[in-house]
C-alpha cells in the first residue's frame, strides 16, 4: 500500500519535469498511479471481501506515535476505488479539456499530490496520519482551485476554502488529540473495536464532527463549496464533487456505528446538520443560472443526504450511504464534464444562453440524461437502487421527520436535475434581448469519451444490482460490523418506499412545471448564504487587527525596540530576585582602595562616555573604561584575560579612531527632553537590575564551581599549567574553534562591506 | 562578594543601556562595547572571590576560578570582532549616505498608518 | 584626515615591528604554561601591524604582509579545524589532545602537545582580522 502512496508522490515529481515536453499529454503519465491502484484494489478484493482487512505498518516518528499505519477494508477499497476510477476518467478527460496547453506542470503534480493523499485519507489507520493526509488533501485543493491565479476571483475562493476547511482540519487535529488520549492509542481500528467514553471523548468527538462538516460541505459550512466552482472544470468534476468533499462523509461513516451510541448528541447534530445541508443545498440549486454552480450546490444537497444516510450508524442506512457514494461518485463526475464540454462549445455556462443543445450534440446529452435518472432516482440506474435502499432503511428503522425531510431533498433533486437537463439542451422561446450562444463547435469524441463510460457503469450496475451490490455490502459490513445487511434490489414490488419514490418524482415534477412561481417565490424568500457574511466579516476584522497590532508592535523605530527589549530584561526576572533571591553570606564593600579607585575610574569614565558630545571624547573615555577595566581584571587574579583586554582595547581605539575620522566631529544632538528621561529611566532600571543580579547571583551559588576539577586536570590531562589555556586549546575548545569561526566570519564581513565600495559599485565617493 | 565590582557592573550597563537607546549608530556602537564590559566583569564577579592567577606551579595557595576567565577571554575578542564588523558597517553607512542615523522603518511606518487609518 | 608621519616613528617602526613579532611568537608559544597563548599572541602581532600602519598607512602594511587577508583567516581556521579533526584518524575523539615529546638539534627534548598547533591557528585568525580592517577601513587615503 505505501508503494502505491510513493508512486502518486513519484509521479508528482516527475510530471512537472516532462510536462514542457510533453505538453497535455502528461496527464496520461498521471494515469499509471491510479491504475496501478485499480490493479492493487482488484488484485485485493478477495481478502478484503465480506468485512475483512489488511494492514501494514512503517515506523515514522515513534516519539509521537505517528506512524505510517495502513489498513485497507472493503469500504476503503470503495472509496479508494472511487478515487482512482473516477481519476482515470477525469484525467483521461482533463487531457482533451486543456489540449494545446503546456503550462501543465503545475496541475499535474498538484493534483497527483491531490490524488495521493485522498488515497492516504481512506487507507490510513492511525488518526494522526490521517489528519496529514486530510490537510494535504486541504492544501492541494487551495493550489487547485487557484490555479489561474491570474484570477482575482480564483485567488479568493482558494482562499476561503483554504481557511474554512484548514481550520476545520486543525479544529479536527484537536479532537484527534483528545479522542485519542482518552482511548490511549490513535490506532482507528483500535479505536472503534474498544472505543473510550467519558467528557473528553464527547469535546473530542464534537471537535472531529466540525472538521468532517467543513470538508463535506456541510451547513453552515457549505459556502466555500460554490466558490470552489472558479477551479478549472476537471478540478471540480474530481475534488468537489467525487472525492475530496466526501472525504468527511468517509469519516463519519467511519466512527457513526460507534460513536452514535456513545457521544448523546451525535445523532441530533449530525442528522441536523445533513438535513439542512440537503435542503438548504437542493434549494439554492432551483436558483442558481451557471449550470456550474447549479450542480455545485446539487454536490452540496447530495452530500447532506450522504450524512444523513450513514451518520445515523444503522447498517442498513448505512449500506444505503455506500451506494449513494458510489452512485454519486459516477453520476456527478458525468455532470461536471458535460458543464465543461457545453461551456466549451458554447462559451458560457449560463442557462439563459443557451439553446437547442440537445439536438447539436446528442450523444453529450444522452449521457446527461442517463447521469440524471441515476441523481433523481429513475429506474435502470443506480442511483435508483441507492434511493430505494435509503426509503427501504429510513422506514424500517429511522425518524419520521428525517424520512419526510428526505422525501422533500429528493423532490428538490428532480427538479433541479429536471433544470439542469431543460438549461443546457431544451430549445427554449428566445427573447430578443437575449444574446443566445449560437456558434455551437461540435465536441470531439474523446472528451465525450470518459463521461460515455461512466454512463454506461451507471446503467450497468443499476439494471444488474448484483455486480455493485457485493462491493457495498462489503463495505457496509467493515463499517457496521454487521453481516444482517438488505441487498440491493431492481425490483422490491410494490412496497412503501416506491410510493416515496414516486411522491417525491411527482413533487418534483410539480416543481420543474410550475419554475416560473417558484424562481418569484425564490427572488422573494432569500436564503441567508450560508457563513458567507460573517466569513467576510472576520476576515476584514483579522486584517484590521493585524494591522493595527503590526502597527503598534513593529513601529519602525530601532530605540523603542531596544526599549521594550530591556524593560522586558529588567521588569520580568525582577520579582523572582524578589522573592527568591539570597544575599550572599560574605558581603566586602572592596578588596583594597585601590580596587574600589579603578571601580570608581571605570564607572565616571562610562558615564563621561555615554554623556559625550564629541566623537573623540566618547571614543577615549570608552579606551579608559577597557583600560581601568584590565586593572580590575589583574586584581582579581587573571593575567591572561588582562592581557587580552590591555591589547584589544589598544587595537579596537585603532580601529575607532580610523572609522571615526570620516564622521562629523560632533553627534548629532536632536533628542527631545522626554526621550532622554525616558532613555535615562531604562538605562538607570538596567544598572539597579544587574547590581542586584551580580550581588544576589554571588550569594546563590549552590555547588562548586567546575573549574576546580579543571585546575585539578590542567596539568596531568591537558599538559599545561596555565589552566585558562587548557580550557581554551583543550577542555573547551569547541567553544574556540566556534569562536574563531565568528571572527572570521566578522573579519570577510568587513572586507565585504568596504571592498564592493572600491569597486565602485553601488556606493558613492566619501565626502570631501 | 565585593560590592564595588557589582556597582561598577551596574554602572557600565547602564551606560550601554542608554546609549543603546541613541539614534547615532557610533553611540549604539559605543554602547555595545560598554556593555560587553559590563558582562565580562559579570562573569569574572560570579566566579567568586579573587585569588592567585590559575597557573599550576605547586603552590597550595587558591587560586582565582579559570573557568570564567576563560569564558571572558572568549567574550572580549568576540566582542572585538564584534566591534570592528559594526564600525565597518557604520562607516559604509557613511560613504552611502552621509549620515549616521539610525532613521525608522519606513515600511514598518506605512503599516502603521494603514492600522490606525483603519479604525 | 591625513596622519602626519614622524621620523623618530618612520626608524624605529621596523625593528619594533620585528621585536614585536619576535614577542608574540614567544607568547603564542608559552601561552600552555604561562600567561599567553593565541589570542595575546595574535593581538601583539596585530598591534605590530598597526604600529607599521601608523608609521607608514596601509602600503606599508602591505608590502610587510604580501598575504591575502582572506588567506590568512582560512588557513588558521583549517588549522584548528584540522587539529580538532585529527584525533578522529586514530579513533580519538575530536578535538582531543595528545602530549608530544621531540627531540630537536639544538633545543634538546621539547614537551609540548597537540594544543600547540590548535593556537596557532587561533593565532593567524586574530592577525588575519587586524590585517583585514588595516586594509580596507585603513585603506582611505
Amino acid at each position: 500500500m505505501i508503494g502505491l502512496l510513493l508512486l502518486y508522490g513519484g509521479v508528482a515529481l516527475l510530471g512537472p519535469a516532462l510536462s514542457r515536453r510533453l505538453g497535455a499529454r502528461v496527464l496520461f503519465l498521471c494515469l499509471v498511479p491510479h491504475i496501478a491502484t485499480l490493479a492493487y484494489l482488484v488484485s485485493a478484493w478477495p481478502r478484503v471481501a465480506g468485512g475483512r482487512s489488511i494492514a501494514e505498518s512503517h515506523e515514522w516518528v515513534p516519539a509521537l506515535s505517528l506512524g505510517v499505519d495502513l489498513r485497507l477494508d472493503a469500504f476503503g477499497l470503495l472509496m479508494a476505488g472511487i478515487i482512482s476510477g473516477i481519476g482515470v476518467a477525469v484525467f483521461f478527460y482533463a487531457r482533451w479539456y486543456f489540449a494545446g496547453r503546456s503550462d501543465l506542470g503545475l496541475f499535474a503534480g498538484v493534483i497527483t499530490v491531490f490524488a495521493g493523499s485522498m488515497v492516504g485519507v481512506v487507507m490510513a489507520d492511525n488518526l494522526l496520519l490521517l489528519y496529514v493526509f486530510w490537510e494535504l488533501t486541504s492544501v492541494t485543493s487551495y493550489l487547485l482551485i487557484g490555479i489561474d491565479h491570474q484570477k482575482g476571483a480564483a485567488r479568493a475562493a482558494a482562499l476561503k476554502a483554504l481557511l474554512i476547511t484548514g481550520m476545520g482540519g486543525l479544529v479536527m487535529l484537536g479532537g484527534f488529540v483528545l479522542v485519542g488520549r482518552a482511548a490511549g492509542t490513535f490506532s482507528l481500528s483500535g479505536i472503534l473495536a474498544t472505543p473510550p467514553s467519558g467528557a473528553t471523548t464527547t469535546v473530542g468527538i464534537g471537535l472531529v464532527l466540525v472538521g468532517a462538516f467543513t470538508k463535506s460541505a456541510q451547513v453552515p459550512f457549505h459556502s466555500w463549496l460554490p466558490g470552489a466552482m472558479a477551479a478549472p472544470t476537471p478540478v471540480s468534476a474530481y475534488l468537489h464533487s467525487a472525492t475530496m468533499v466526501k472525504a468527511g462523509v468517509y469519516l463519519i461513516a467511519r466512527l457513526a456505528p460507534v460513536f452514535a451510541t456513545v457521544v448523546w448528541f451525535w445523532r441530533p447534530v449530525v442528522l441536523a446538520a445533513g438535513v439542512a445541508t440537503m435542503l438548504v443545498g437542493g434549494y439554492r440549486a432551483l436558483r442558481e443560472t451557471d449550470l456550474k454552480l447549479l450542480l455545485a450546490y446539487g454536490t452540496v444537497s447530495q452530500l447532506g443526504l450522504m450524512v444523513v444516510l450513514v451518520g445515523a450508524g444503522y447498517p442498513d442506512l448505512t449500506f444505503a450511504g455506500a451506494a449513494l457514494i458510489l452512485a454519486h461518485s459516477l453520476f456527478k463526475a458525468v455532470l461536471f464534464m458535460v458543464v465543461g464540454i457545453v461551456d466549451h462549445a458554447a462559451h458560457t455556462r449560463d442557462l439563459r444562453r443557451l439553446h437547442g443543445l440537445g439536438r447539436r450534440m446528442p450523444l453529450v446529452f444522452a449521457v446527461s440524461v442517463v447521469a440524471v435518472a441515476s441523481m433523481v432516482g429513475l429506474p435502470a440506474a443506480l442511483g435508483f437502487l441507492a434511493k430505494e435502499a435509503a426509503y427501504e432503511a429510513l422506514l424500517h428503522s429511522g425518524n419520521p421527520v428525517v424520512t419526510a425531510a428526505v422525501v422533500v431533498g429528493s423532490a428538490l433533486t428532480f427538479a433541479y436535475g429536471a433544470r439542469f437537463l431543460w438549461g443546457a439542451f431544451a430549445d427554449k422561446p428566445v427573447r430578443k434581448e437575449d444574446d443566445v450562444a449560437l456558434e455551437v463547435a461540435a465536441p470531439s469524441p474523446a472528451i465525450v469519451l470518459p463521461s460515455v463510460v461512466l454512463s454506461i457503469l451507471t446503467l450497468v450496475l443499476g439494471v444488474a444490482p448484483a455486480l455493485g451490490g457485493k462491493l457495498v455490502t462489503s463495505a457496509a459490513t467493515a463499517v457496521g460490523r454487521t453481516t444482517e445487511l438488505p441487498k440491493l434490489v431492481l425490483w422490491h414490488g410494490f412496497t412503501p418506499a416506491l410510493g416515496l419514490s414516486g411522491l417525491a418524482i411527482a413533487v418534483g415534477v410539480a416543481l420543474f412545471l410550475r419554475r416560473g412561481s417558484v424562481d418569484r417565490l425564490q427572488s422573494r424568500l432569500a436564503l441567508p448564504a450560508g457563513l458567507t457574511t460573517p466569513y467576510e466579516h472576520a476576515l476584514s476584522l483579522l486584517n484590521r487587527v493585524a494591522d493595527r497590532s503590526t502597527g503598534v508592535m513593529q513601529n519602525g523605530s530601532l530605540p523603542i525596540y531596544v526599549g521594550v527589549i530591556l524593560l522586558t530584561v529588567v521588569l520580568l526576572p525582577t520579582w523572582r530576585l524578589a522573592t527568591d533571591g539570597r544575599l550572599p553570606s560574605r558581603i566586602e564593600f572592596a578588596d583594597s582602595p585601590v580596587q574600589a579607585l579603578v571601580a570608581l575610574v571605570v564607572v565616571a569614565a562610562a558615564i563621561g562616555c555615554a554623556r559625550a558630545r564629541r566623537r573623540f571624547v566618547a571614543v577615549l573615555l570608552l579606551g579608559a573604561v577597557g583600560f581601568a577595566v584590565a586593572v580590575l581584571f589583574i586584581m582579581q587574579g587573571a593575567p591572561d584575560l588582562a592581557l587580552t583586554q590591555l591589547l584589544v582595547e589598544t587595537l579596537a581605539l585603532v580601529i575607532f579612531v580610523l572609522v571615526l575620522r570620516h564622521l562629523p566631529e560632533q553627534f548629532p544632538r536632536r533628542s527631545s527632553r522626554l526621550a532622554t528621561g525616558l532613555r535615562l529611566g531604562v538605562a538607570g532600571g538596567v544598572g539597579v537590575f544587574v547590581t542586584a543580579f551580580a550581588i544576589i547571583a554571588a550569594g546563590s551559588r549552590t555547588h562548586p564551581s567546575a573549574g576546580d576539577g579543571l585546575v585539578e586536570r590542567a596539568l596531568p590531562d591537558g599538559g599545561g599549567r596555565n589552566v585558562v589555556n587548557v580550557i581554551l586549546t583543550d577542555f573547551r575548545a569547541f567553544d574556540t574553534v566556534g569562536e574563531i569561526t565568528v571572527l572570521t566570519v566578522a573579519a570577510l564581513g568587513i572586507i565585504g562591506l568596504l571592498l564592493a565600495r572600491a569597486d565602485g559599485g553601488e556606493g558613492e565617493e566619501p565626502g570631501k | 562578594m565585593i560590592v564595588v565590582l557589582a556597582l561598577a557592573v551596574g554602572g557600565l550597563y547602564a551606560a550601554g543601556a542608554f546609549l543603546l537607546l541613541q539614534r547615532s549608530l557610533t553611540r549604539i556602537i559605543l554602547g555595545i562595547a560598554l556593555l560587553g564590559h559590563g558582562a565580562n566583569l559579570l562573569l569574572l564577579l560570579a566566579g567568586g572571590a579573587s585569588g592567585r592567577a590559575p597557573i599550576v606551579d605547586g603552590s597550595d595557595q587558591a587560586v582565582s576560578d579559570p573557568l570564567p576567565q576563560a569564558l571572558a577571554l572568549t567574550a572580549i575578542v568576540i566582542t572585538f570582532g564584534l566591534t570592528a564588523f559594526l564600525l565597518a558597517l557604520a562607516y559604509r553607512s557613511w560613504l552611502l549616505r552621509h549620515d549616521d542615523e539610525v532613521e525608522d522603518d519606513v515600511e514598518d511606518r506605512r503599516i502603521a498608518r494603514l492600522g490606525r487609518g483603519k479604525s | 584626515m591625513k596622519l602626519s608621519r614622524s621620523l623618530i616613528l618612520d626608524m624605529s617602526a621596523g625593528p619594533v615591528f620585528h621585536v614585536a613579532l619576535l614577542f608574540s611568537a614567544f607568547l603564542l608559544f608559552r601561552g600552555h604554561n604561562a600567561p599567553g597563548g593565541g589570542f595575546i599572541g595574535g593581538l601583539v602581532a596585530g598591534a605590530a601591524l598597526v604600529l607599521r600602519y601608523v608609521a607608514g598607512g596601509a602600503d606599508e602594511v602591505h608590502r610587510t604582509v604580501r598575504v591575502a587577508p582572506e588567506l590568512m583567516l582560512g588557513l588558521g581556521l583549517a588549522l584548528a579545524v584540522l587539529t580538532g579533526v585529527a584525533p578522529w584518524l586514530v579513533g580519538d575523539q575530536f578535538l582531543e589532545s595528545a602530549k608530544l615529546s621531540v627531540d630537536l638539534p639544538l633545543l634538546g627534548t621539547v614537551k609540548t602537545t597537540t594544543a600547540l598547533p590548535f593556537d596557532i591557528g587561533v593565532y593567524f585568525v586574530v592577525v588575519g582580522l587586524v590585517l583585514a580592517v588595516l586594509r580596507t577601513i585603513g585603506g582611505e587615503e
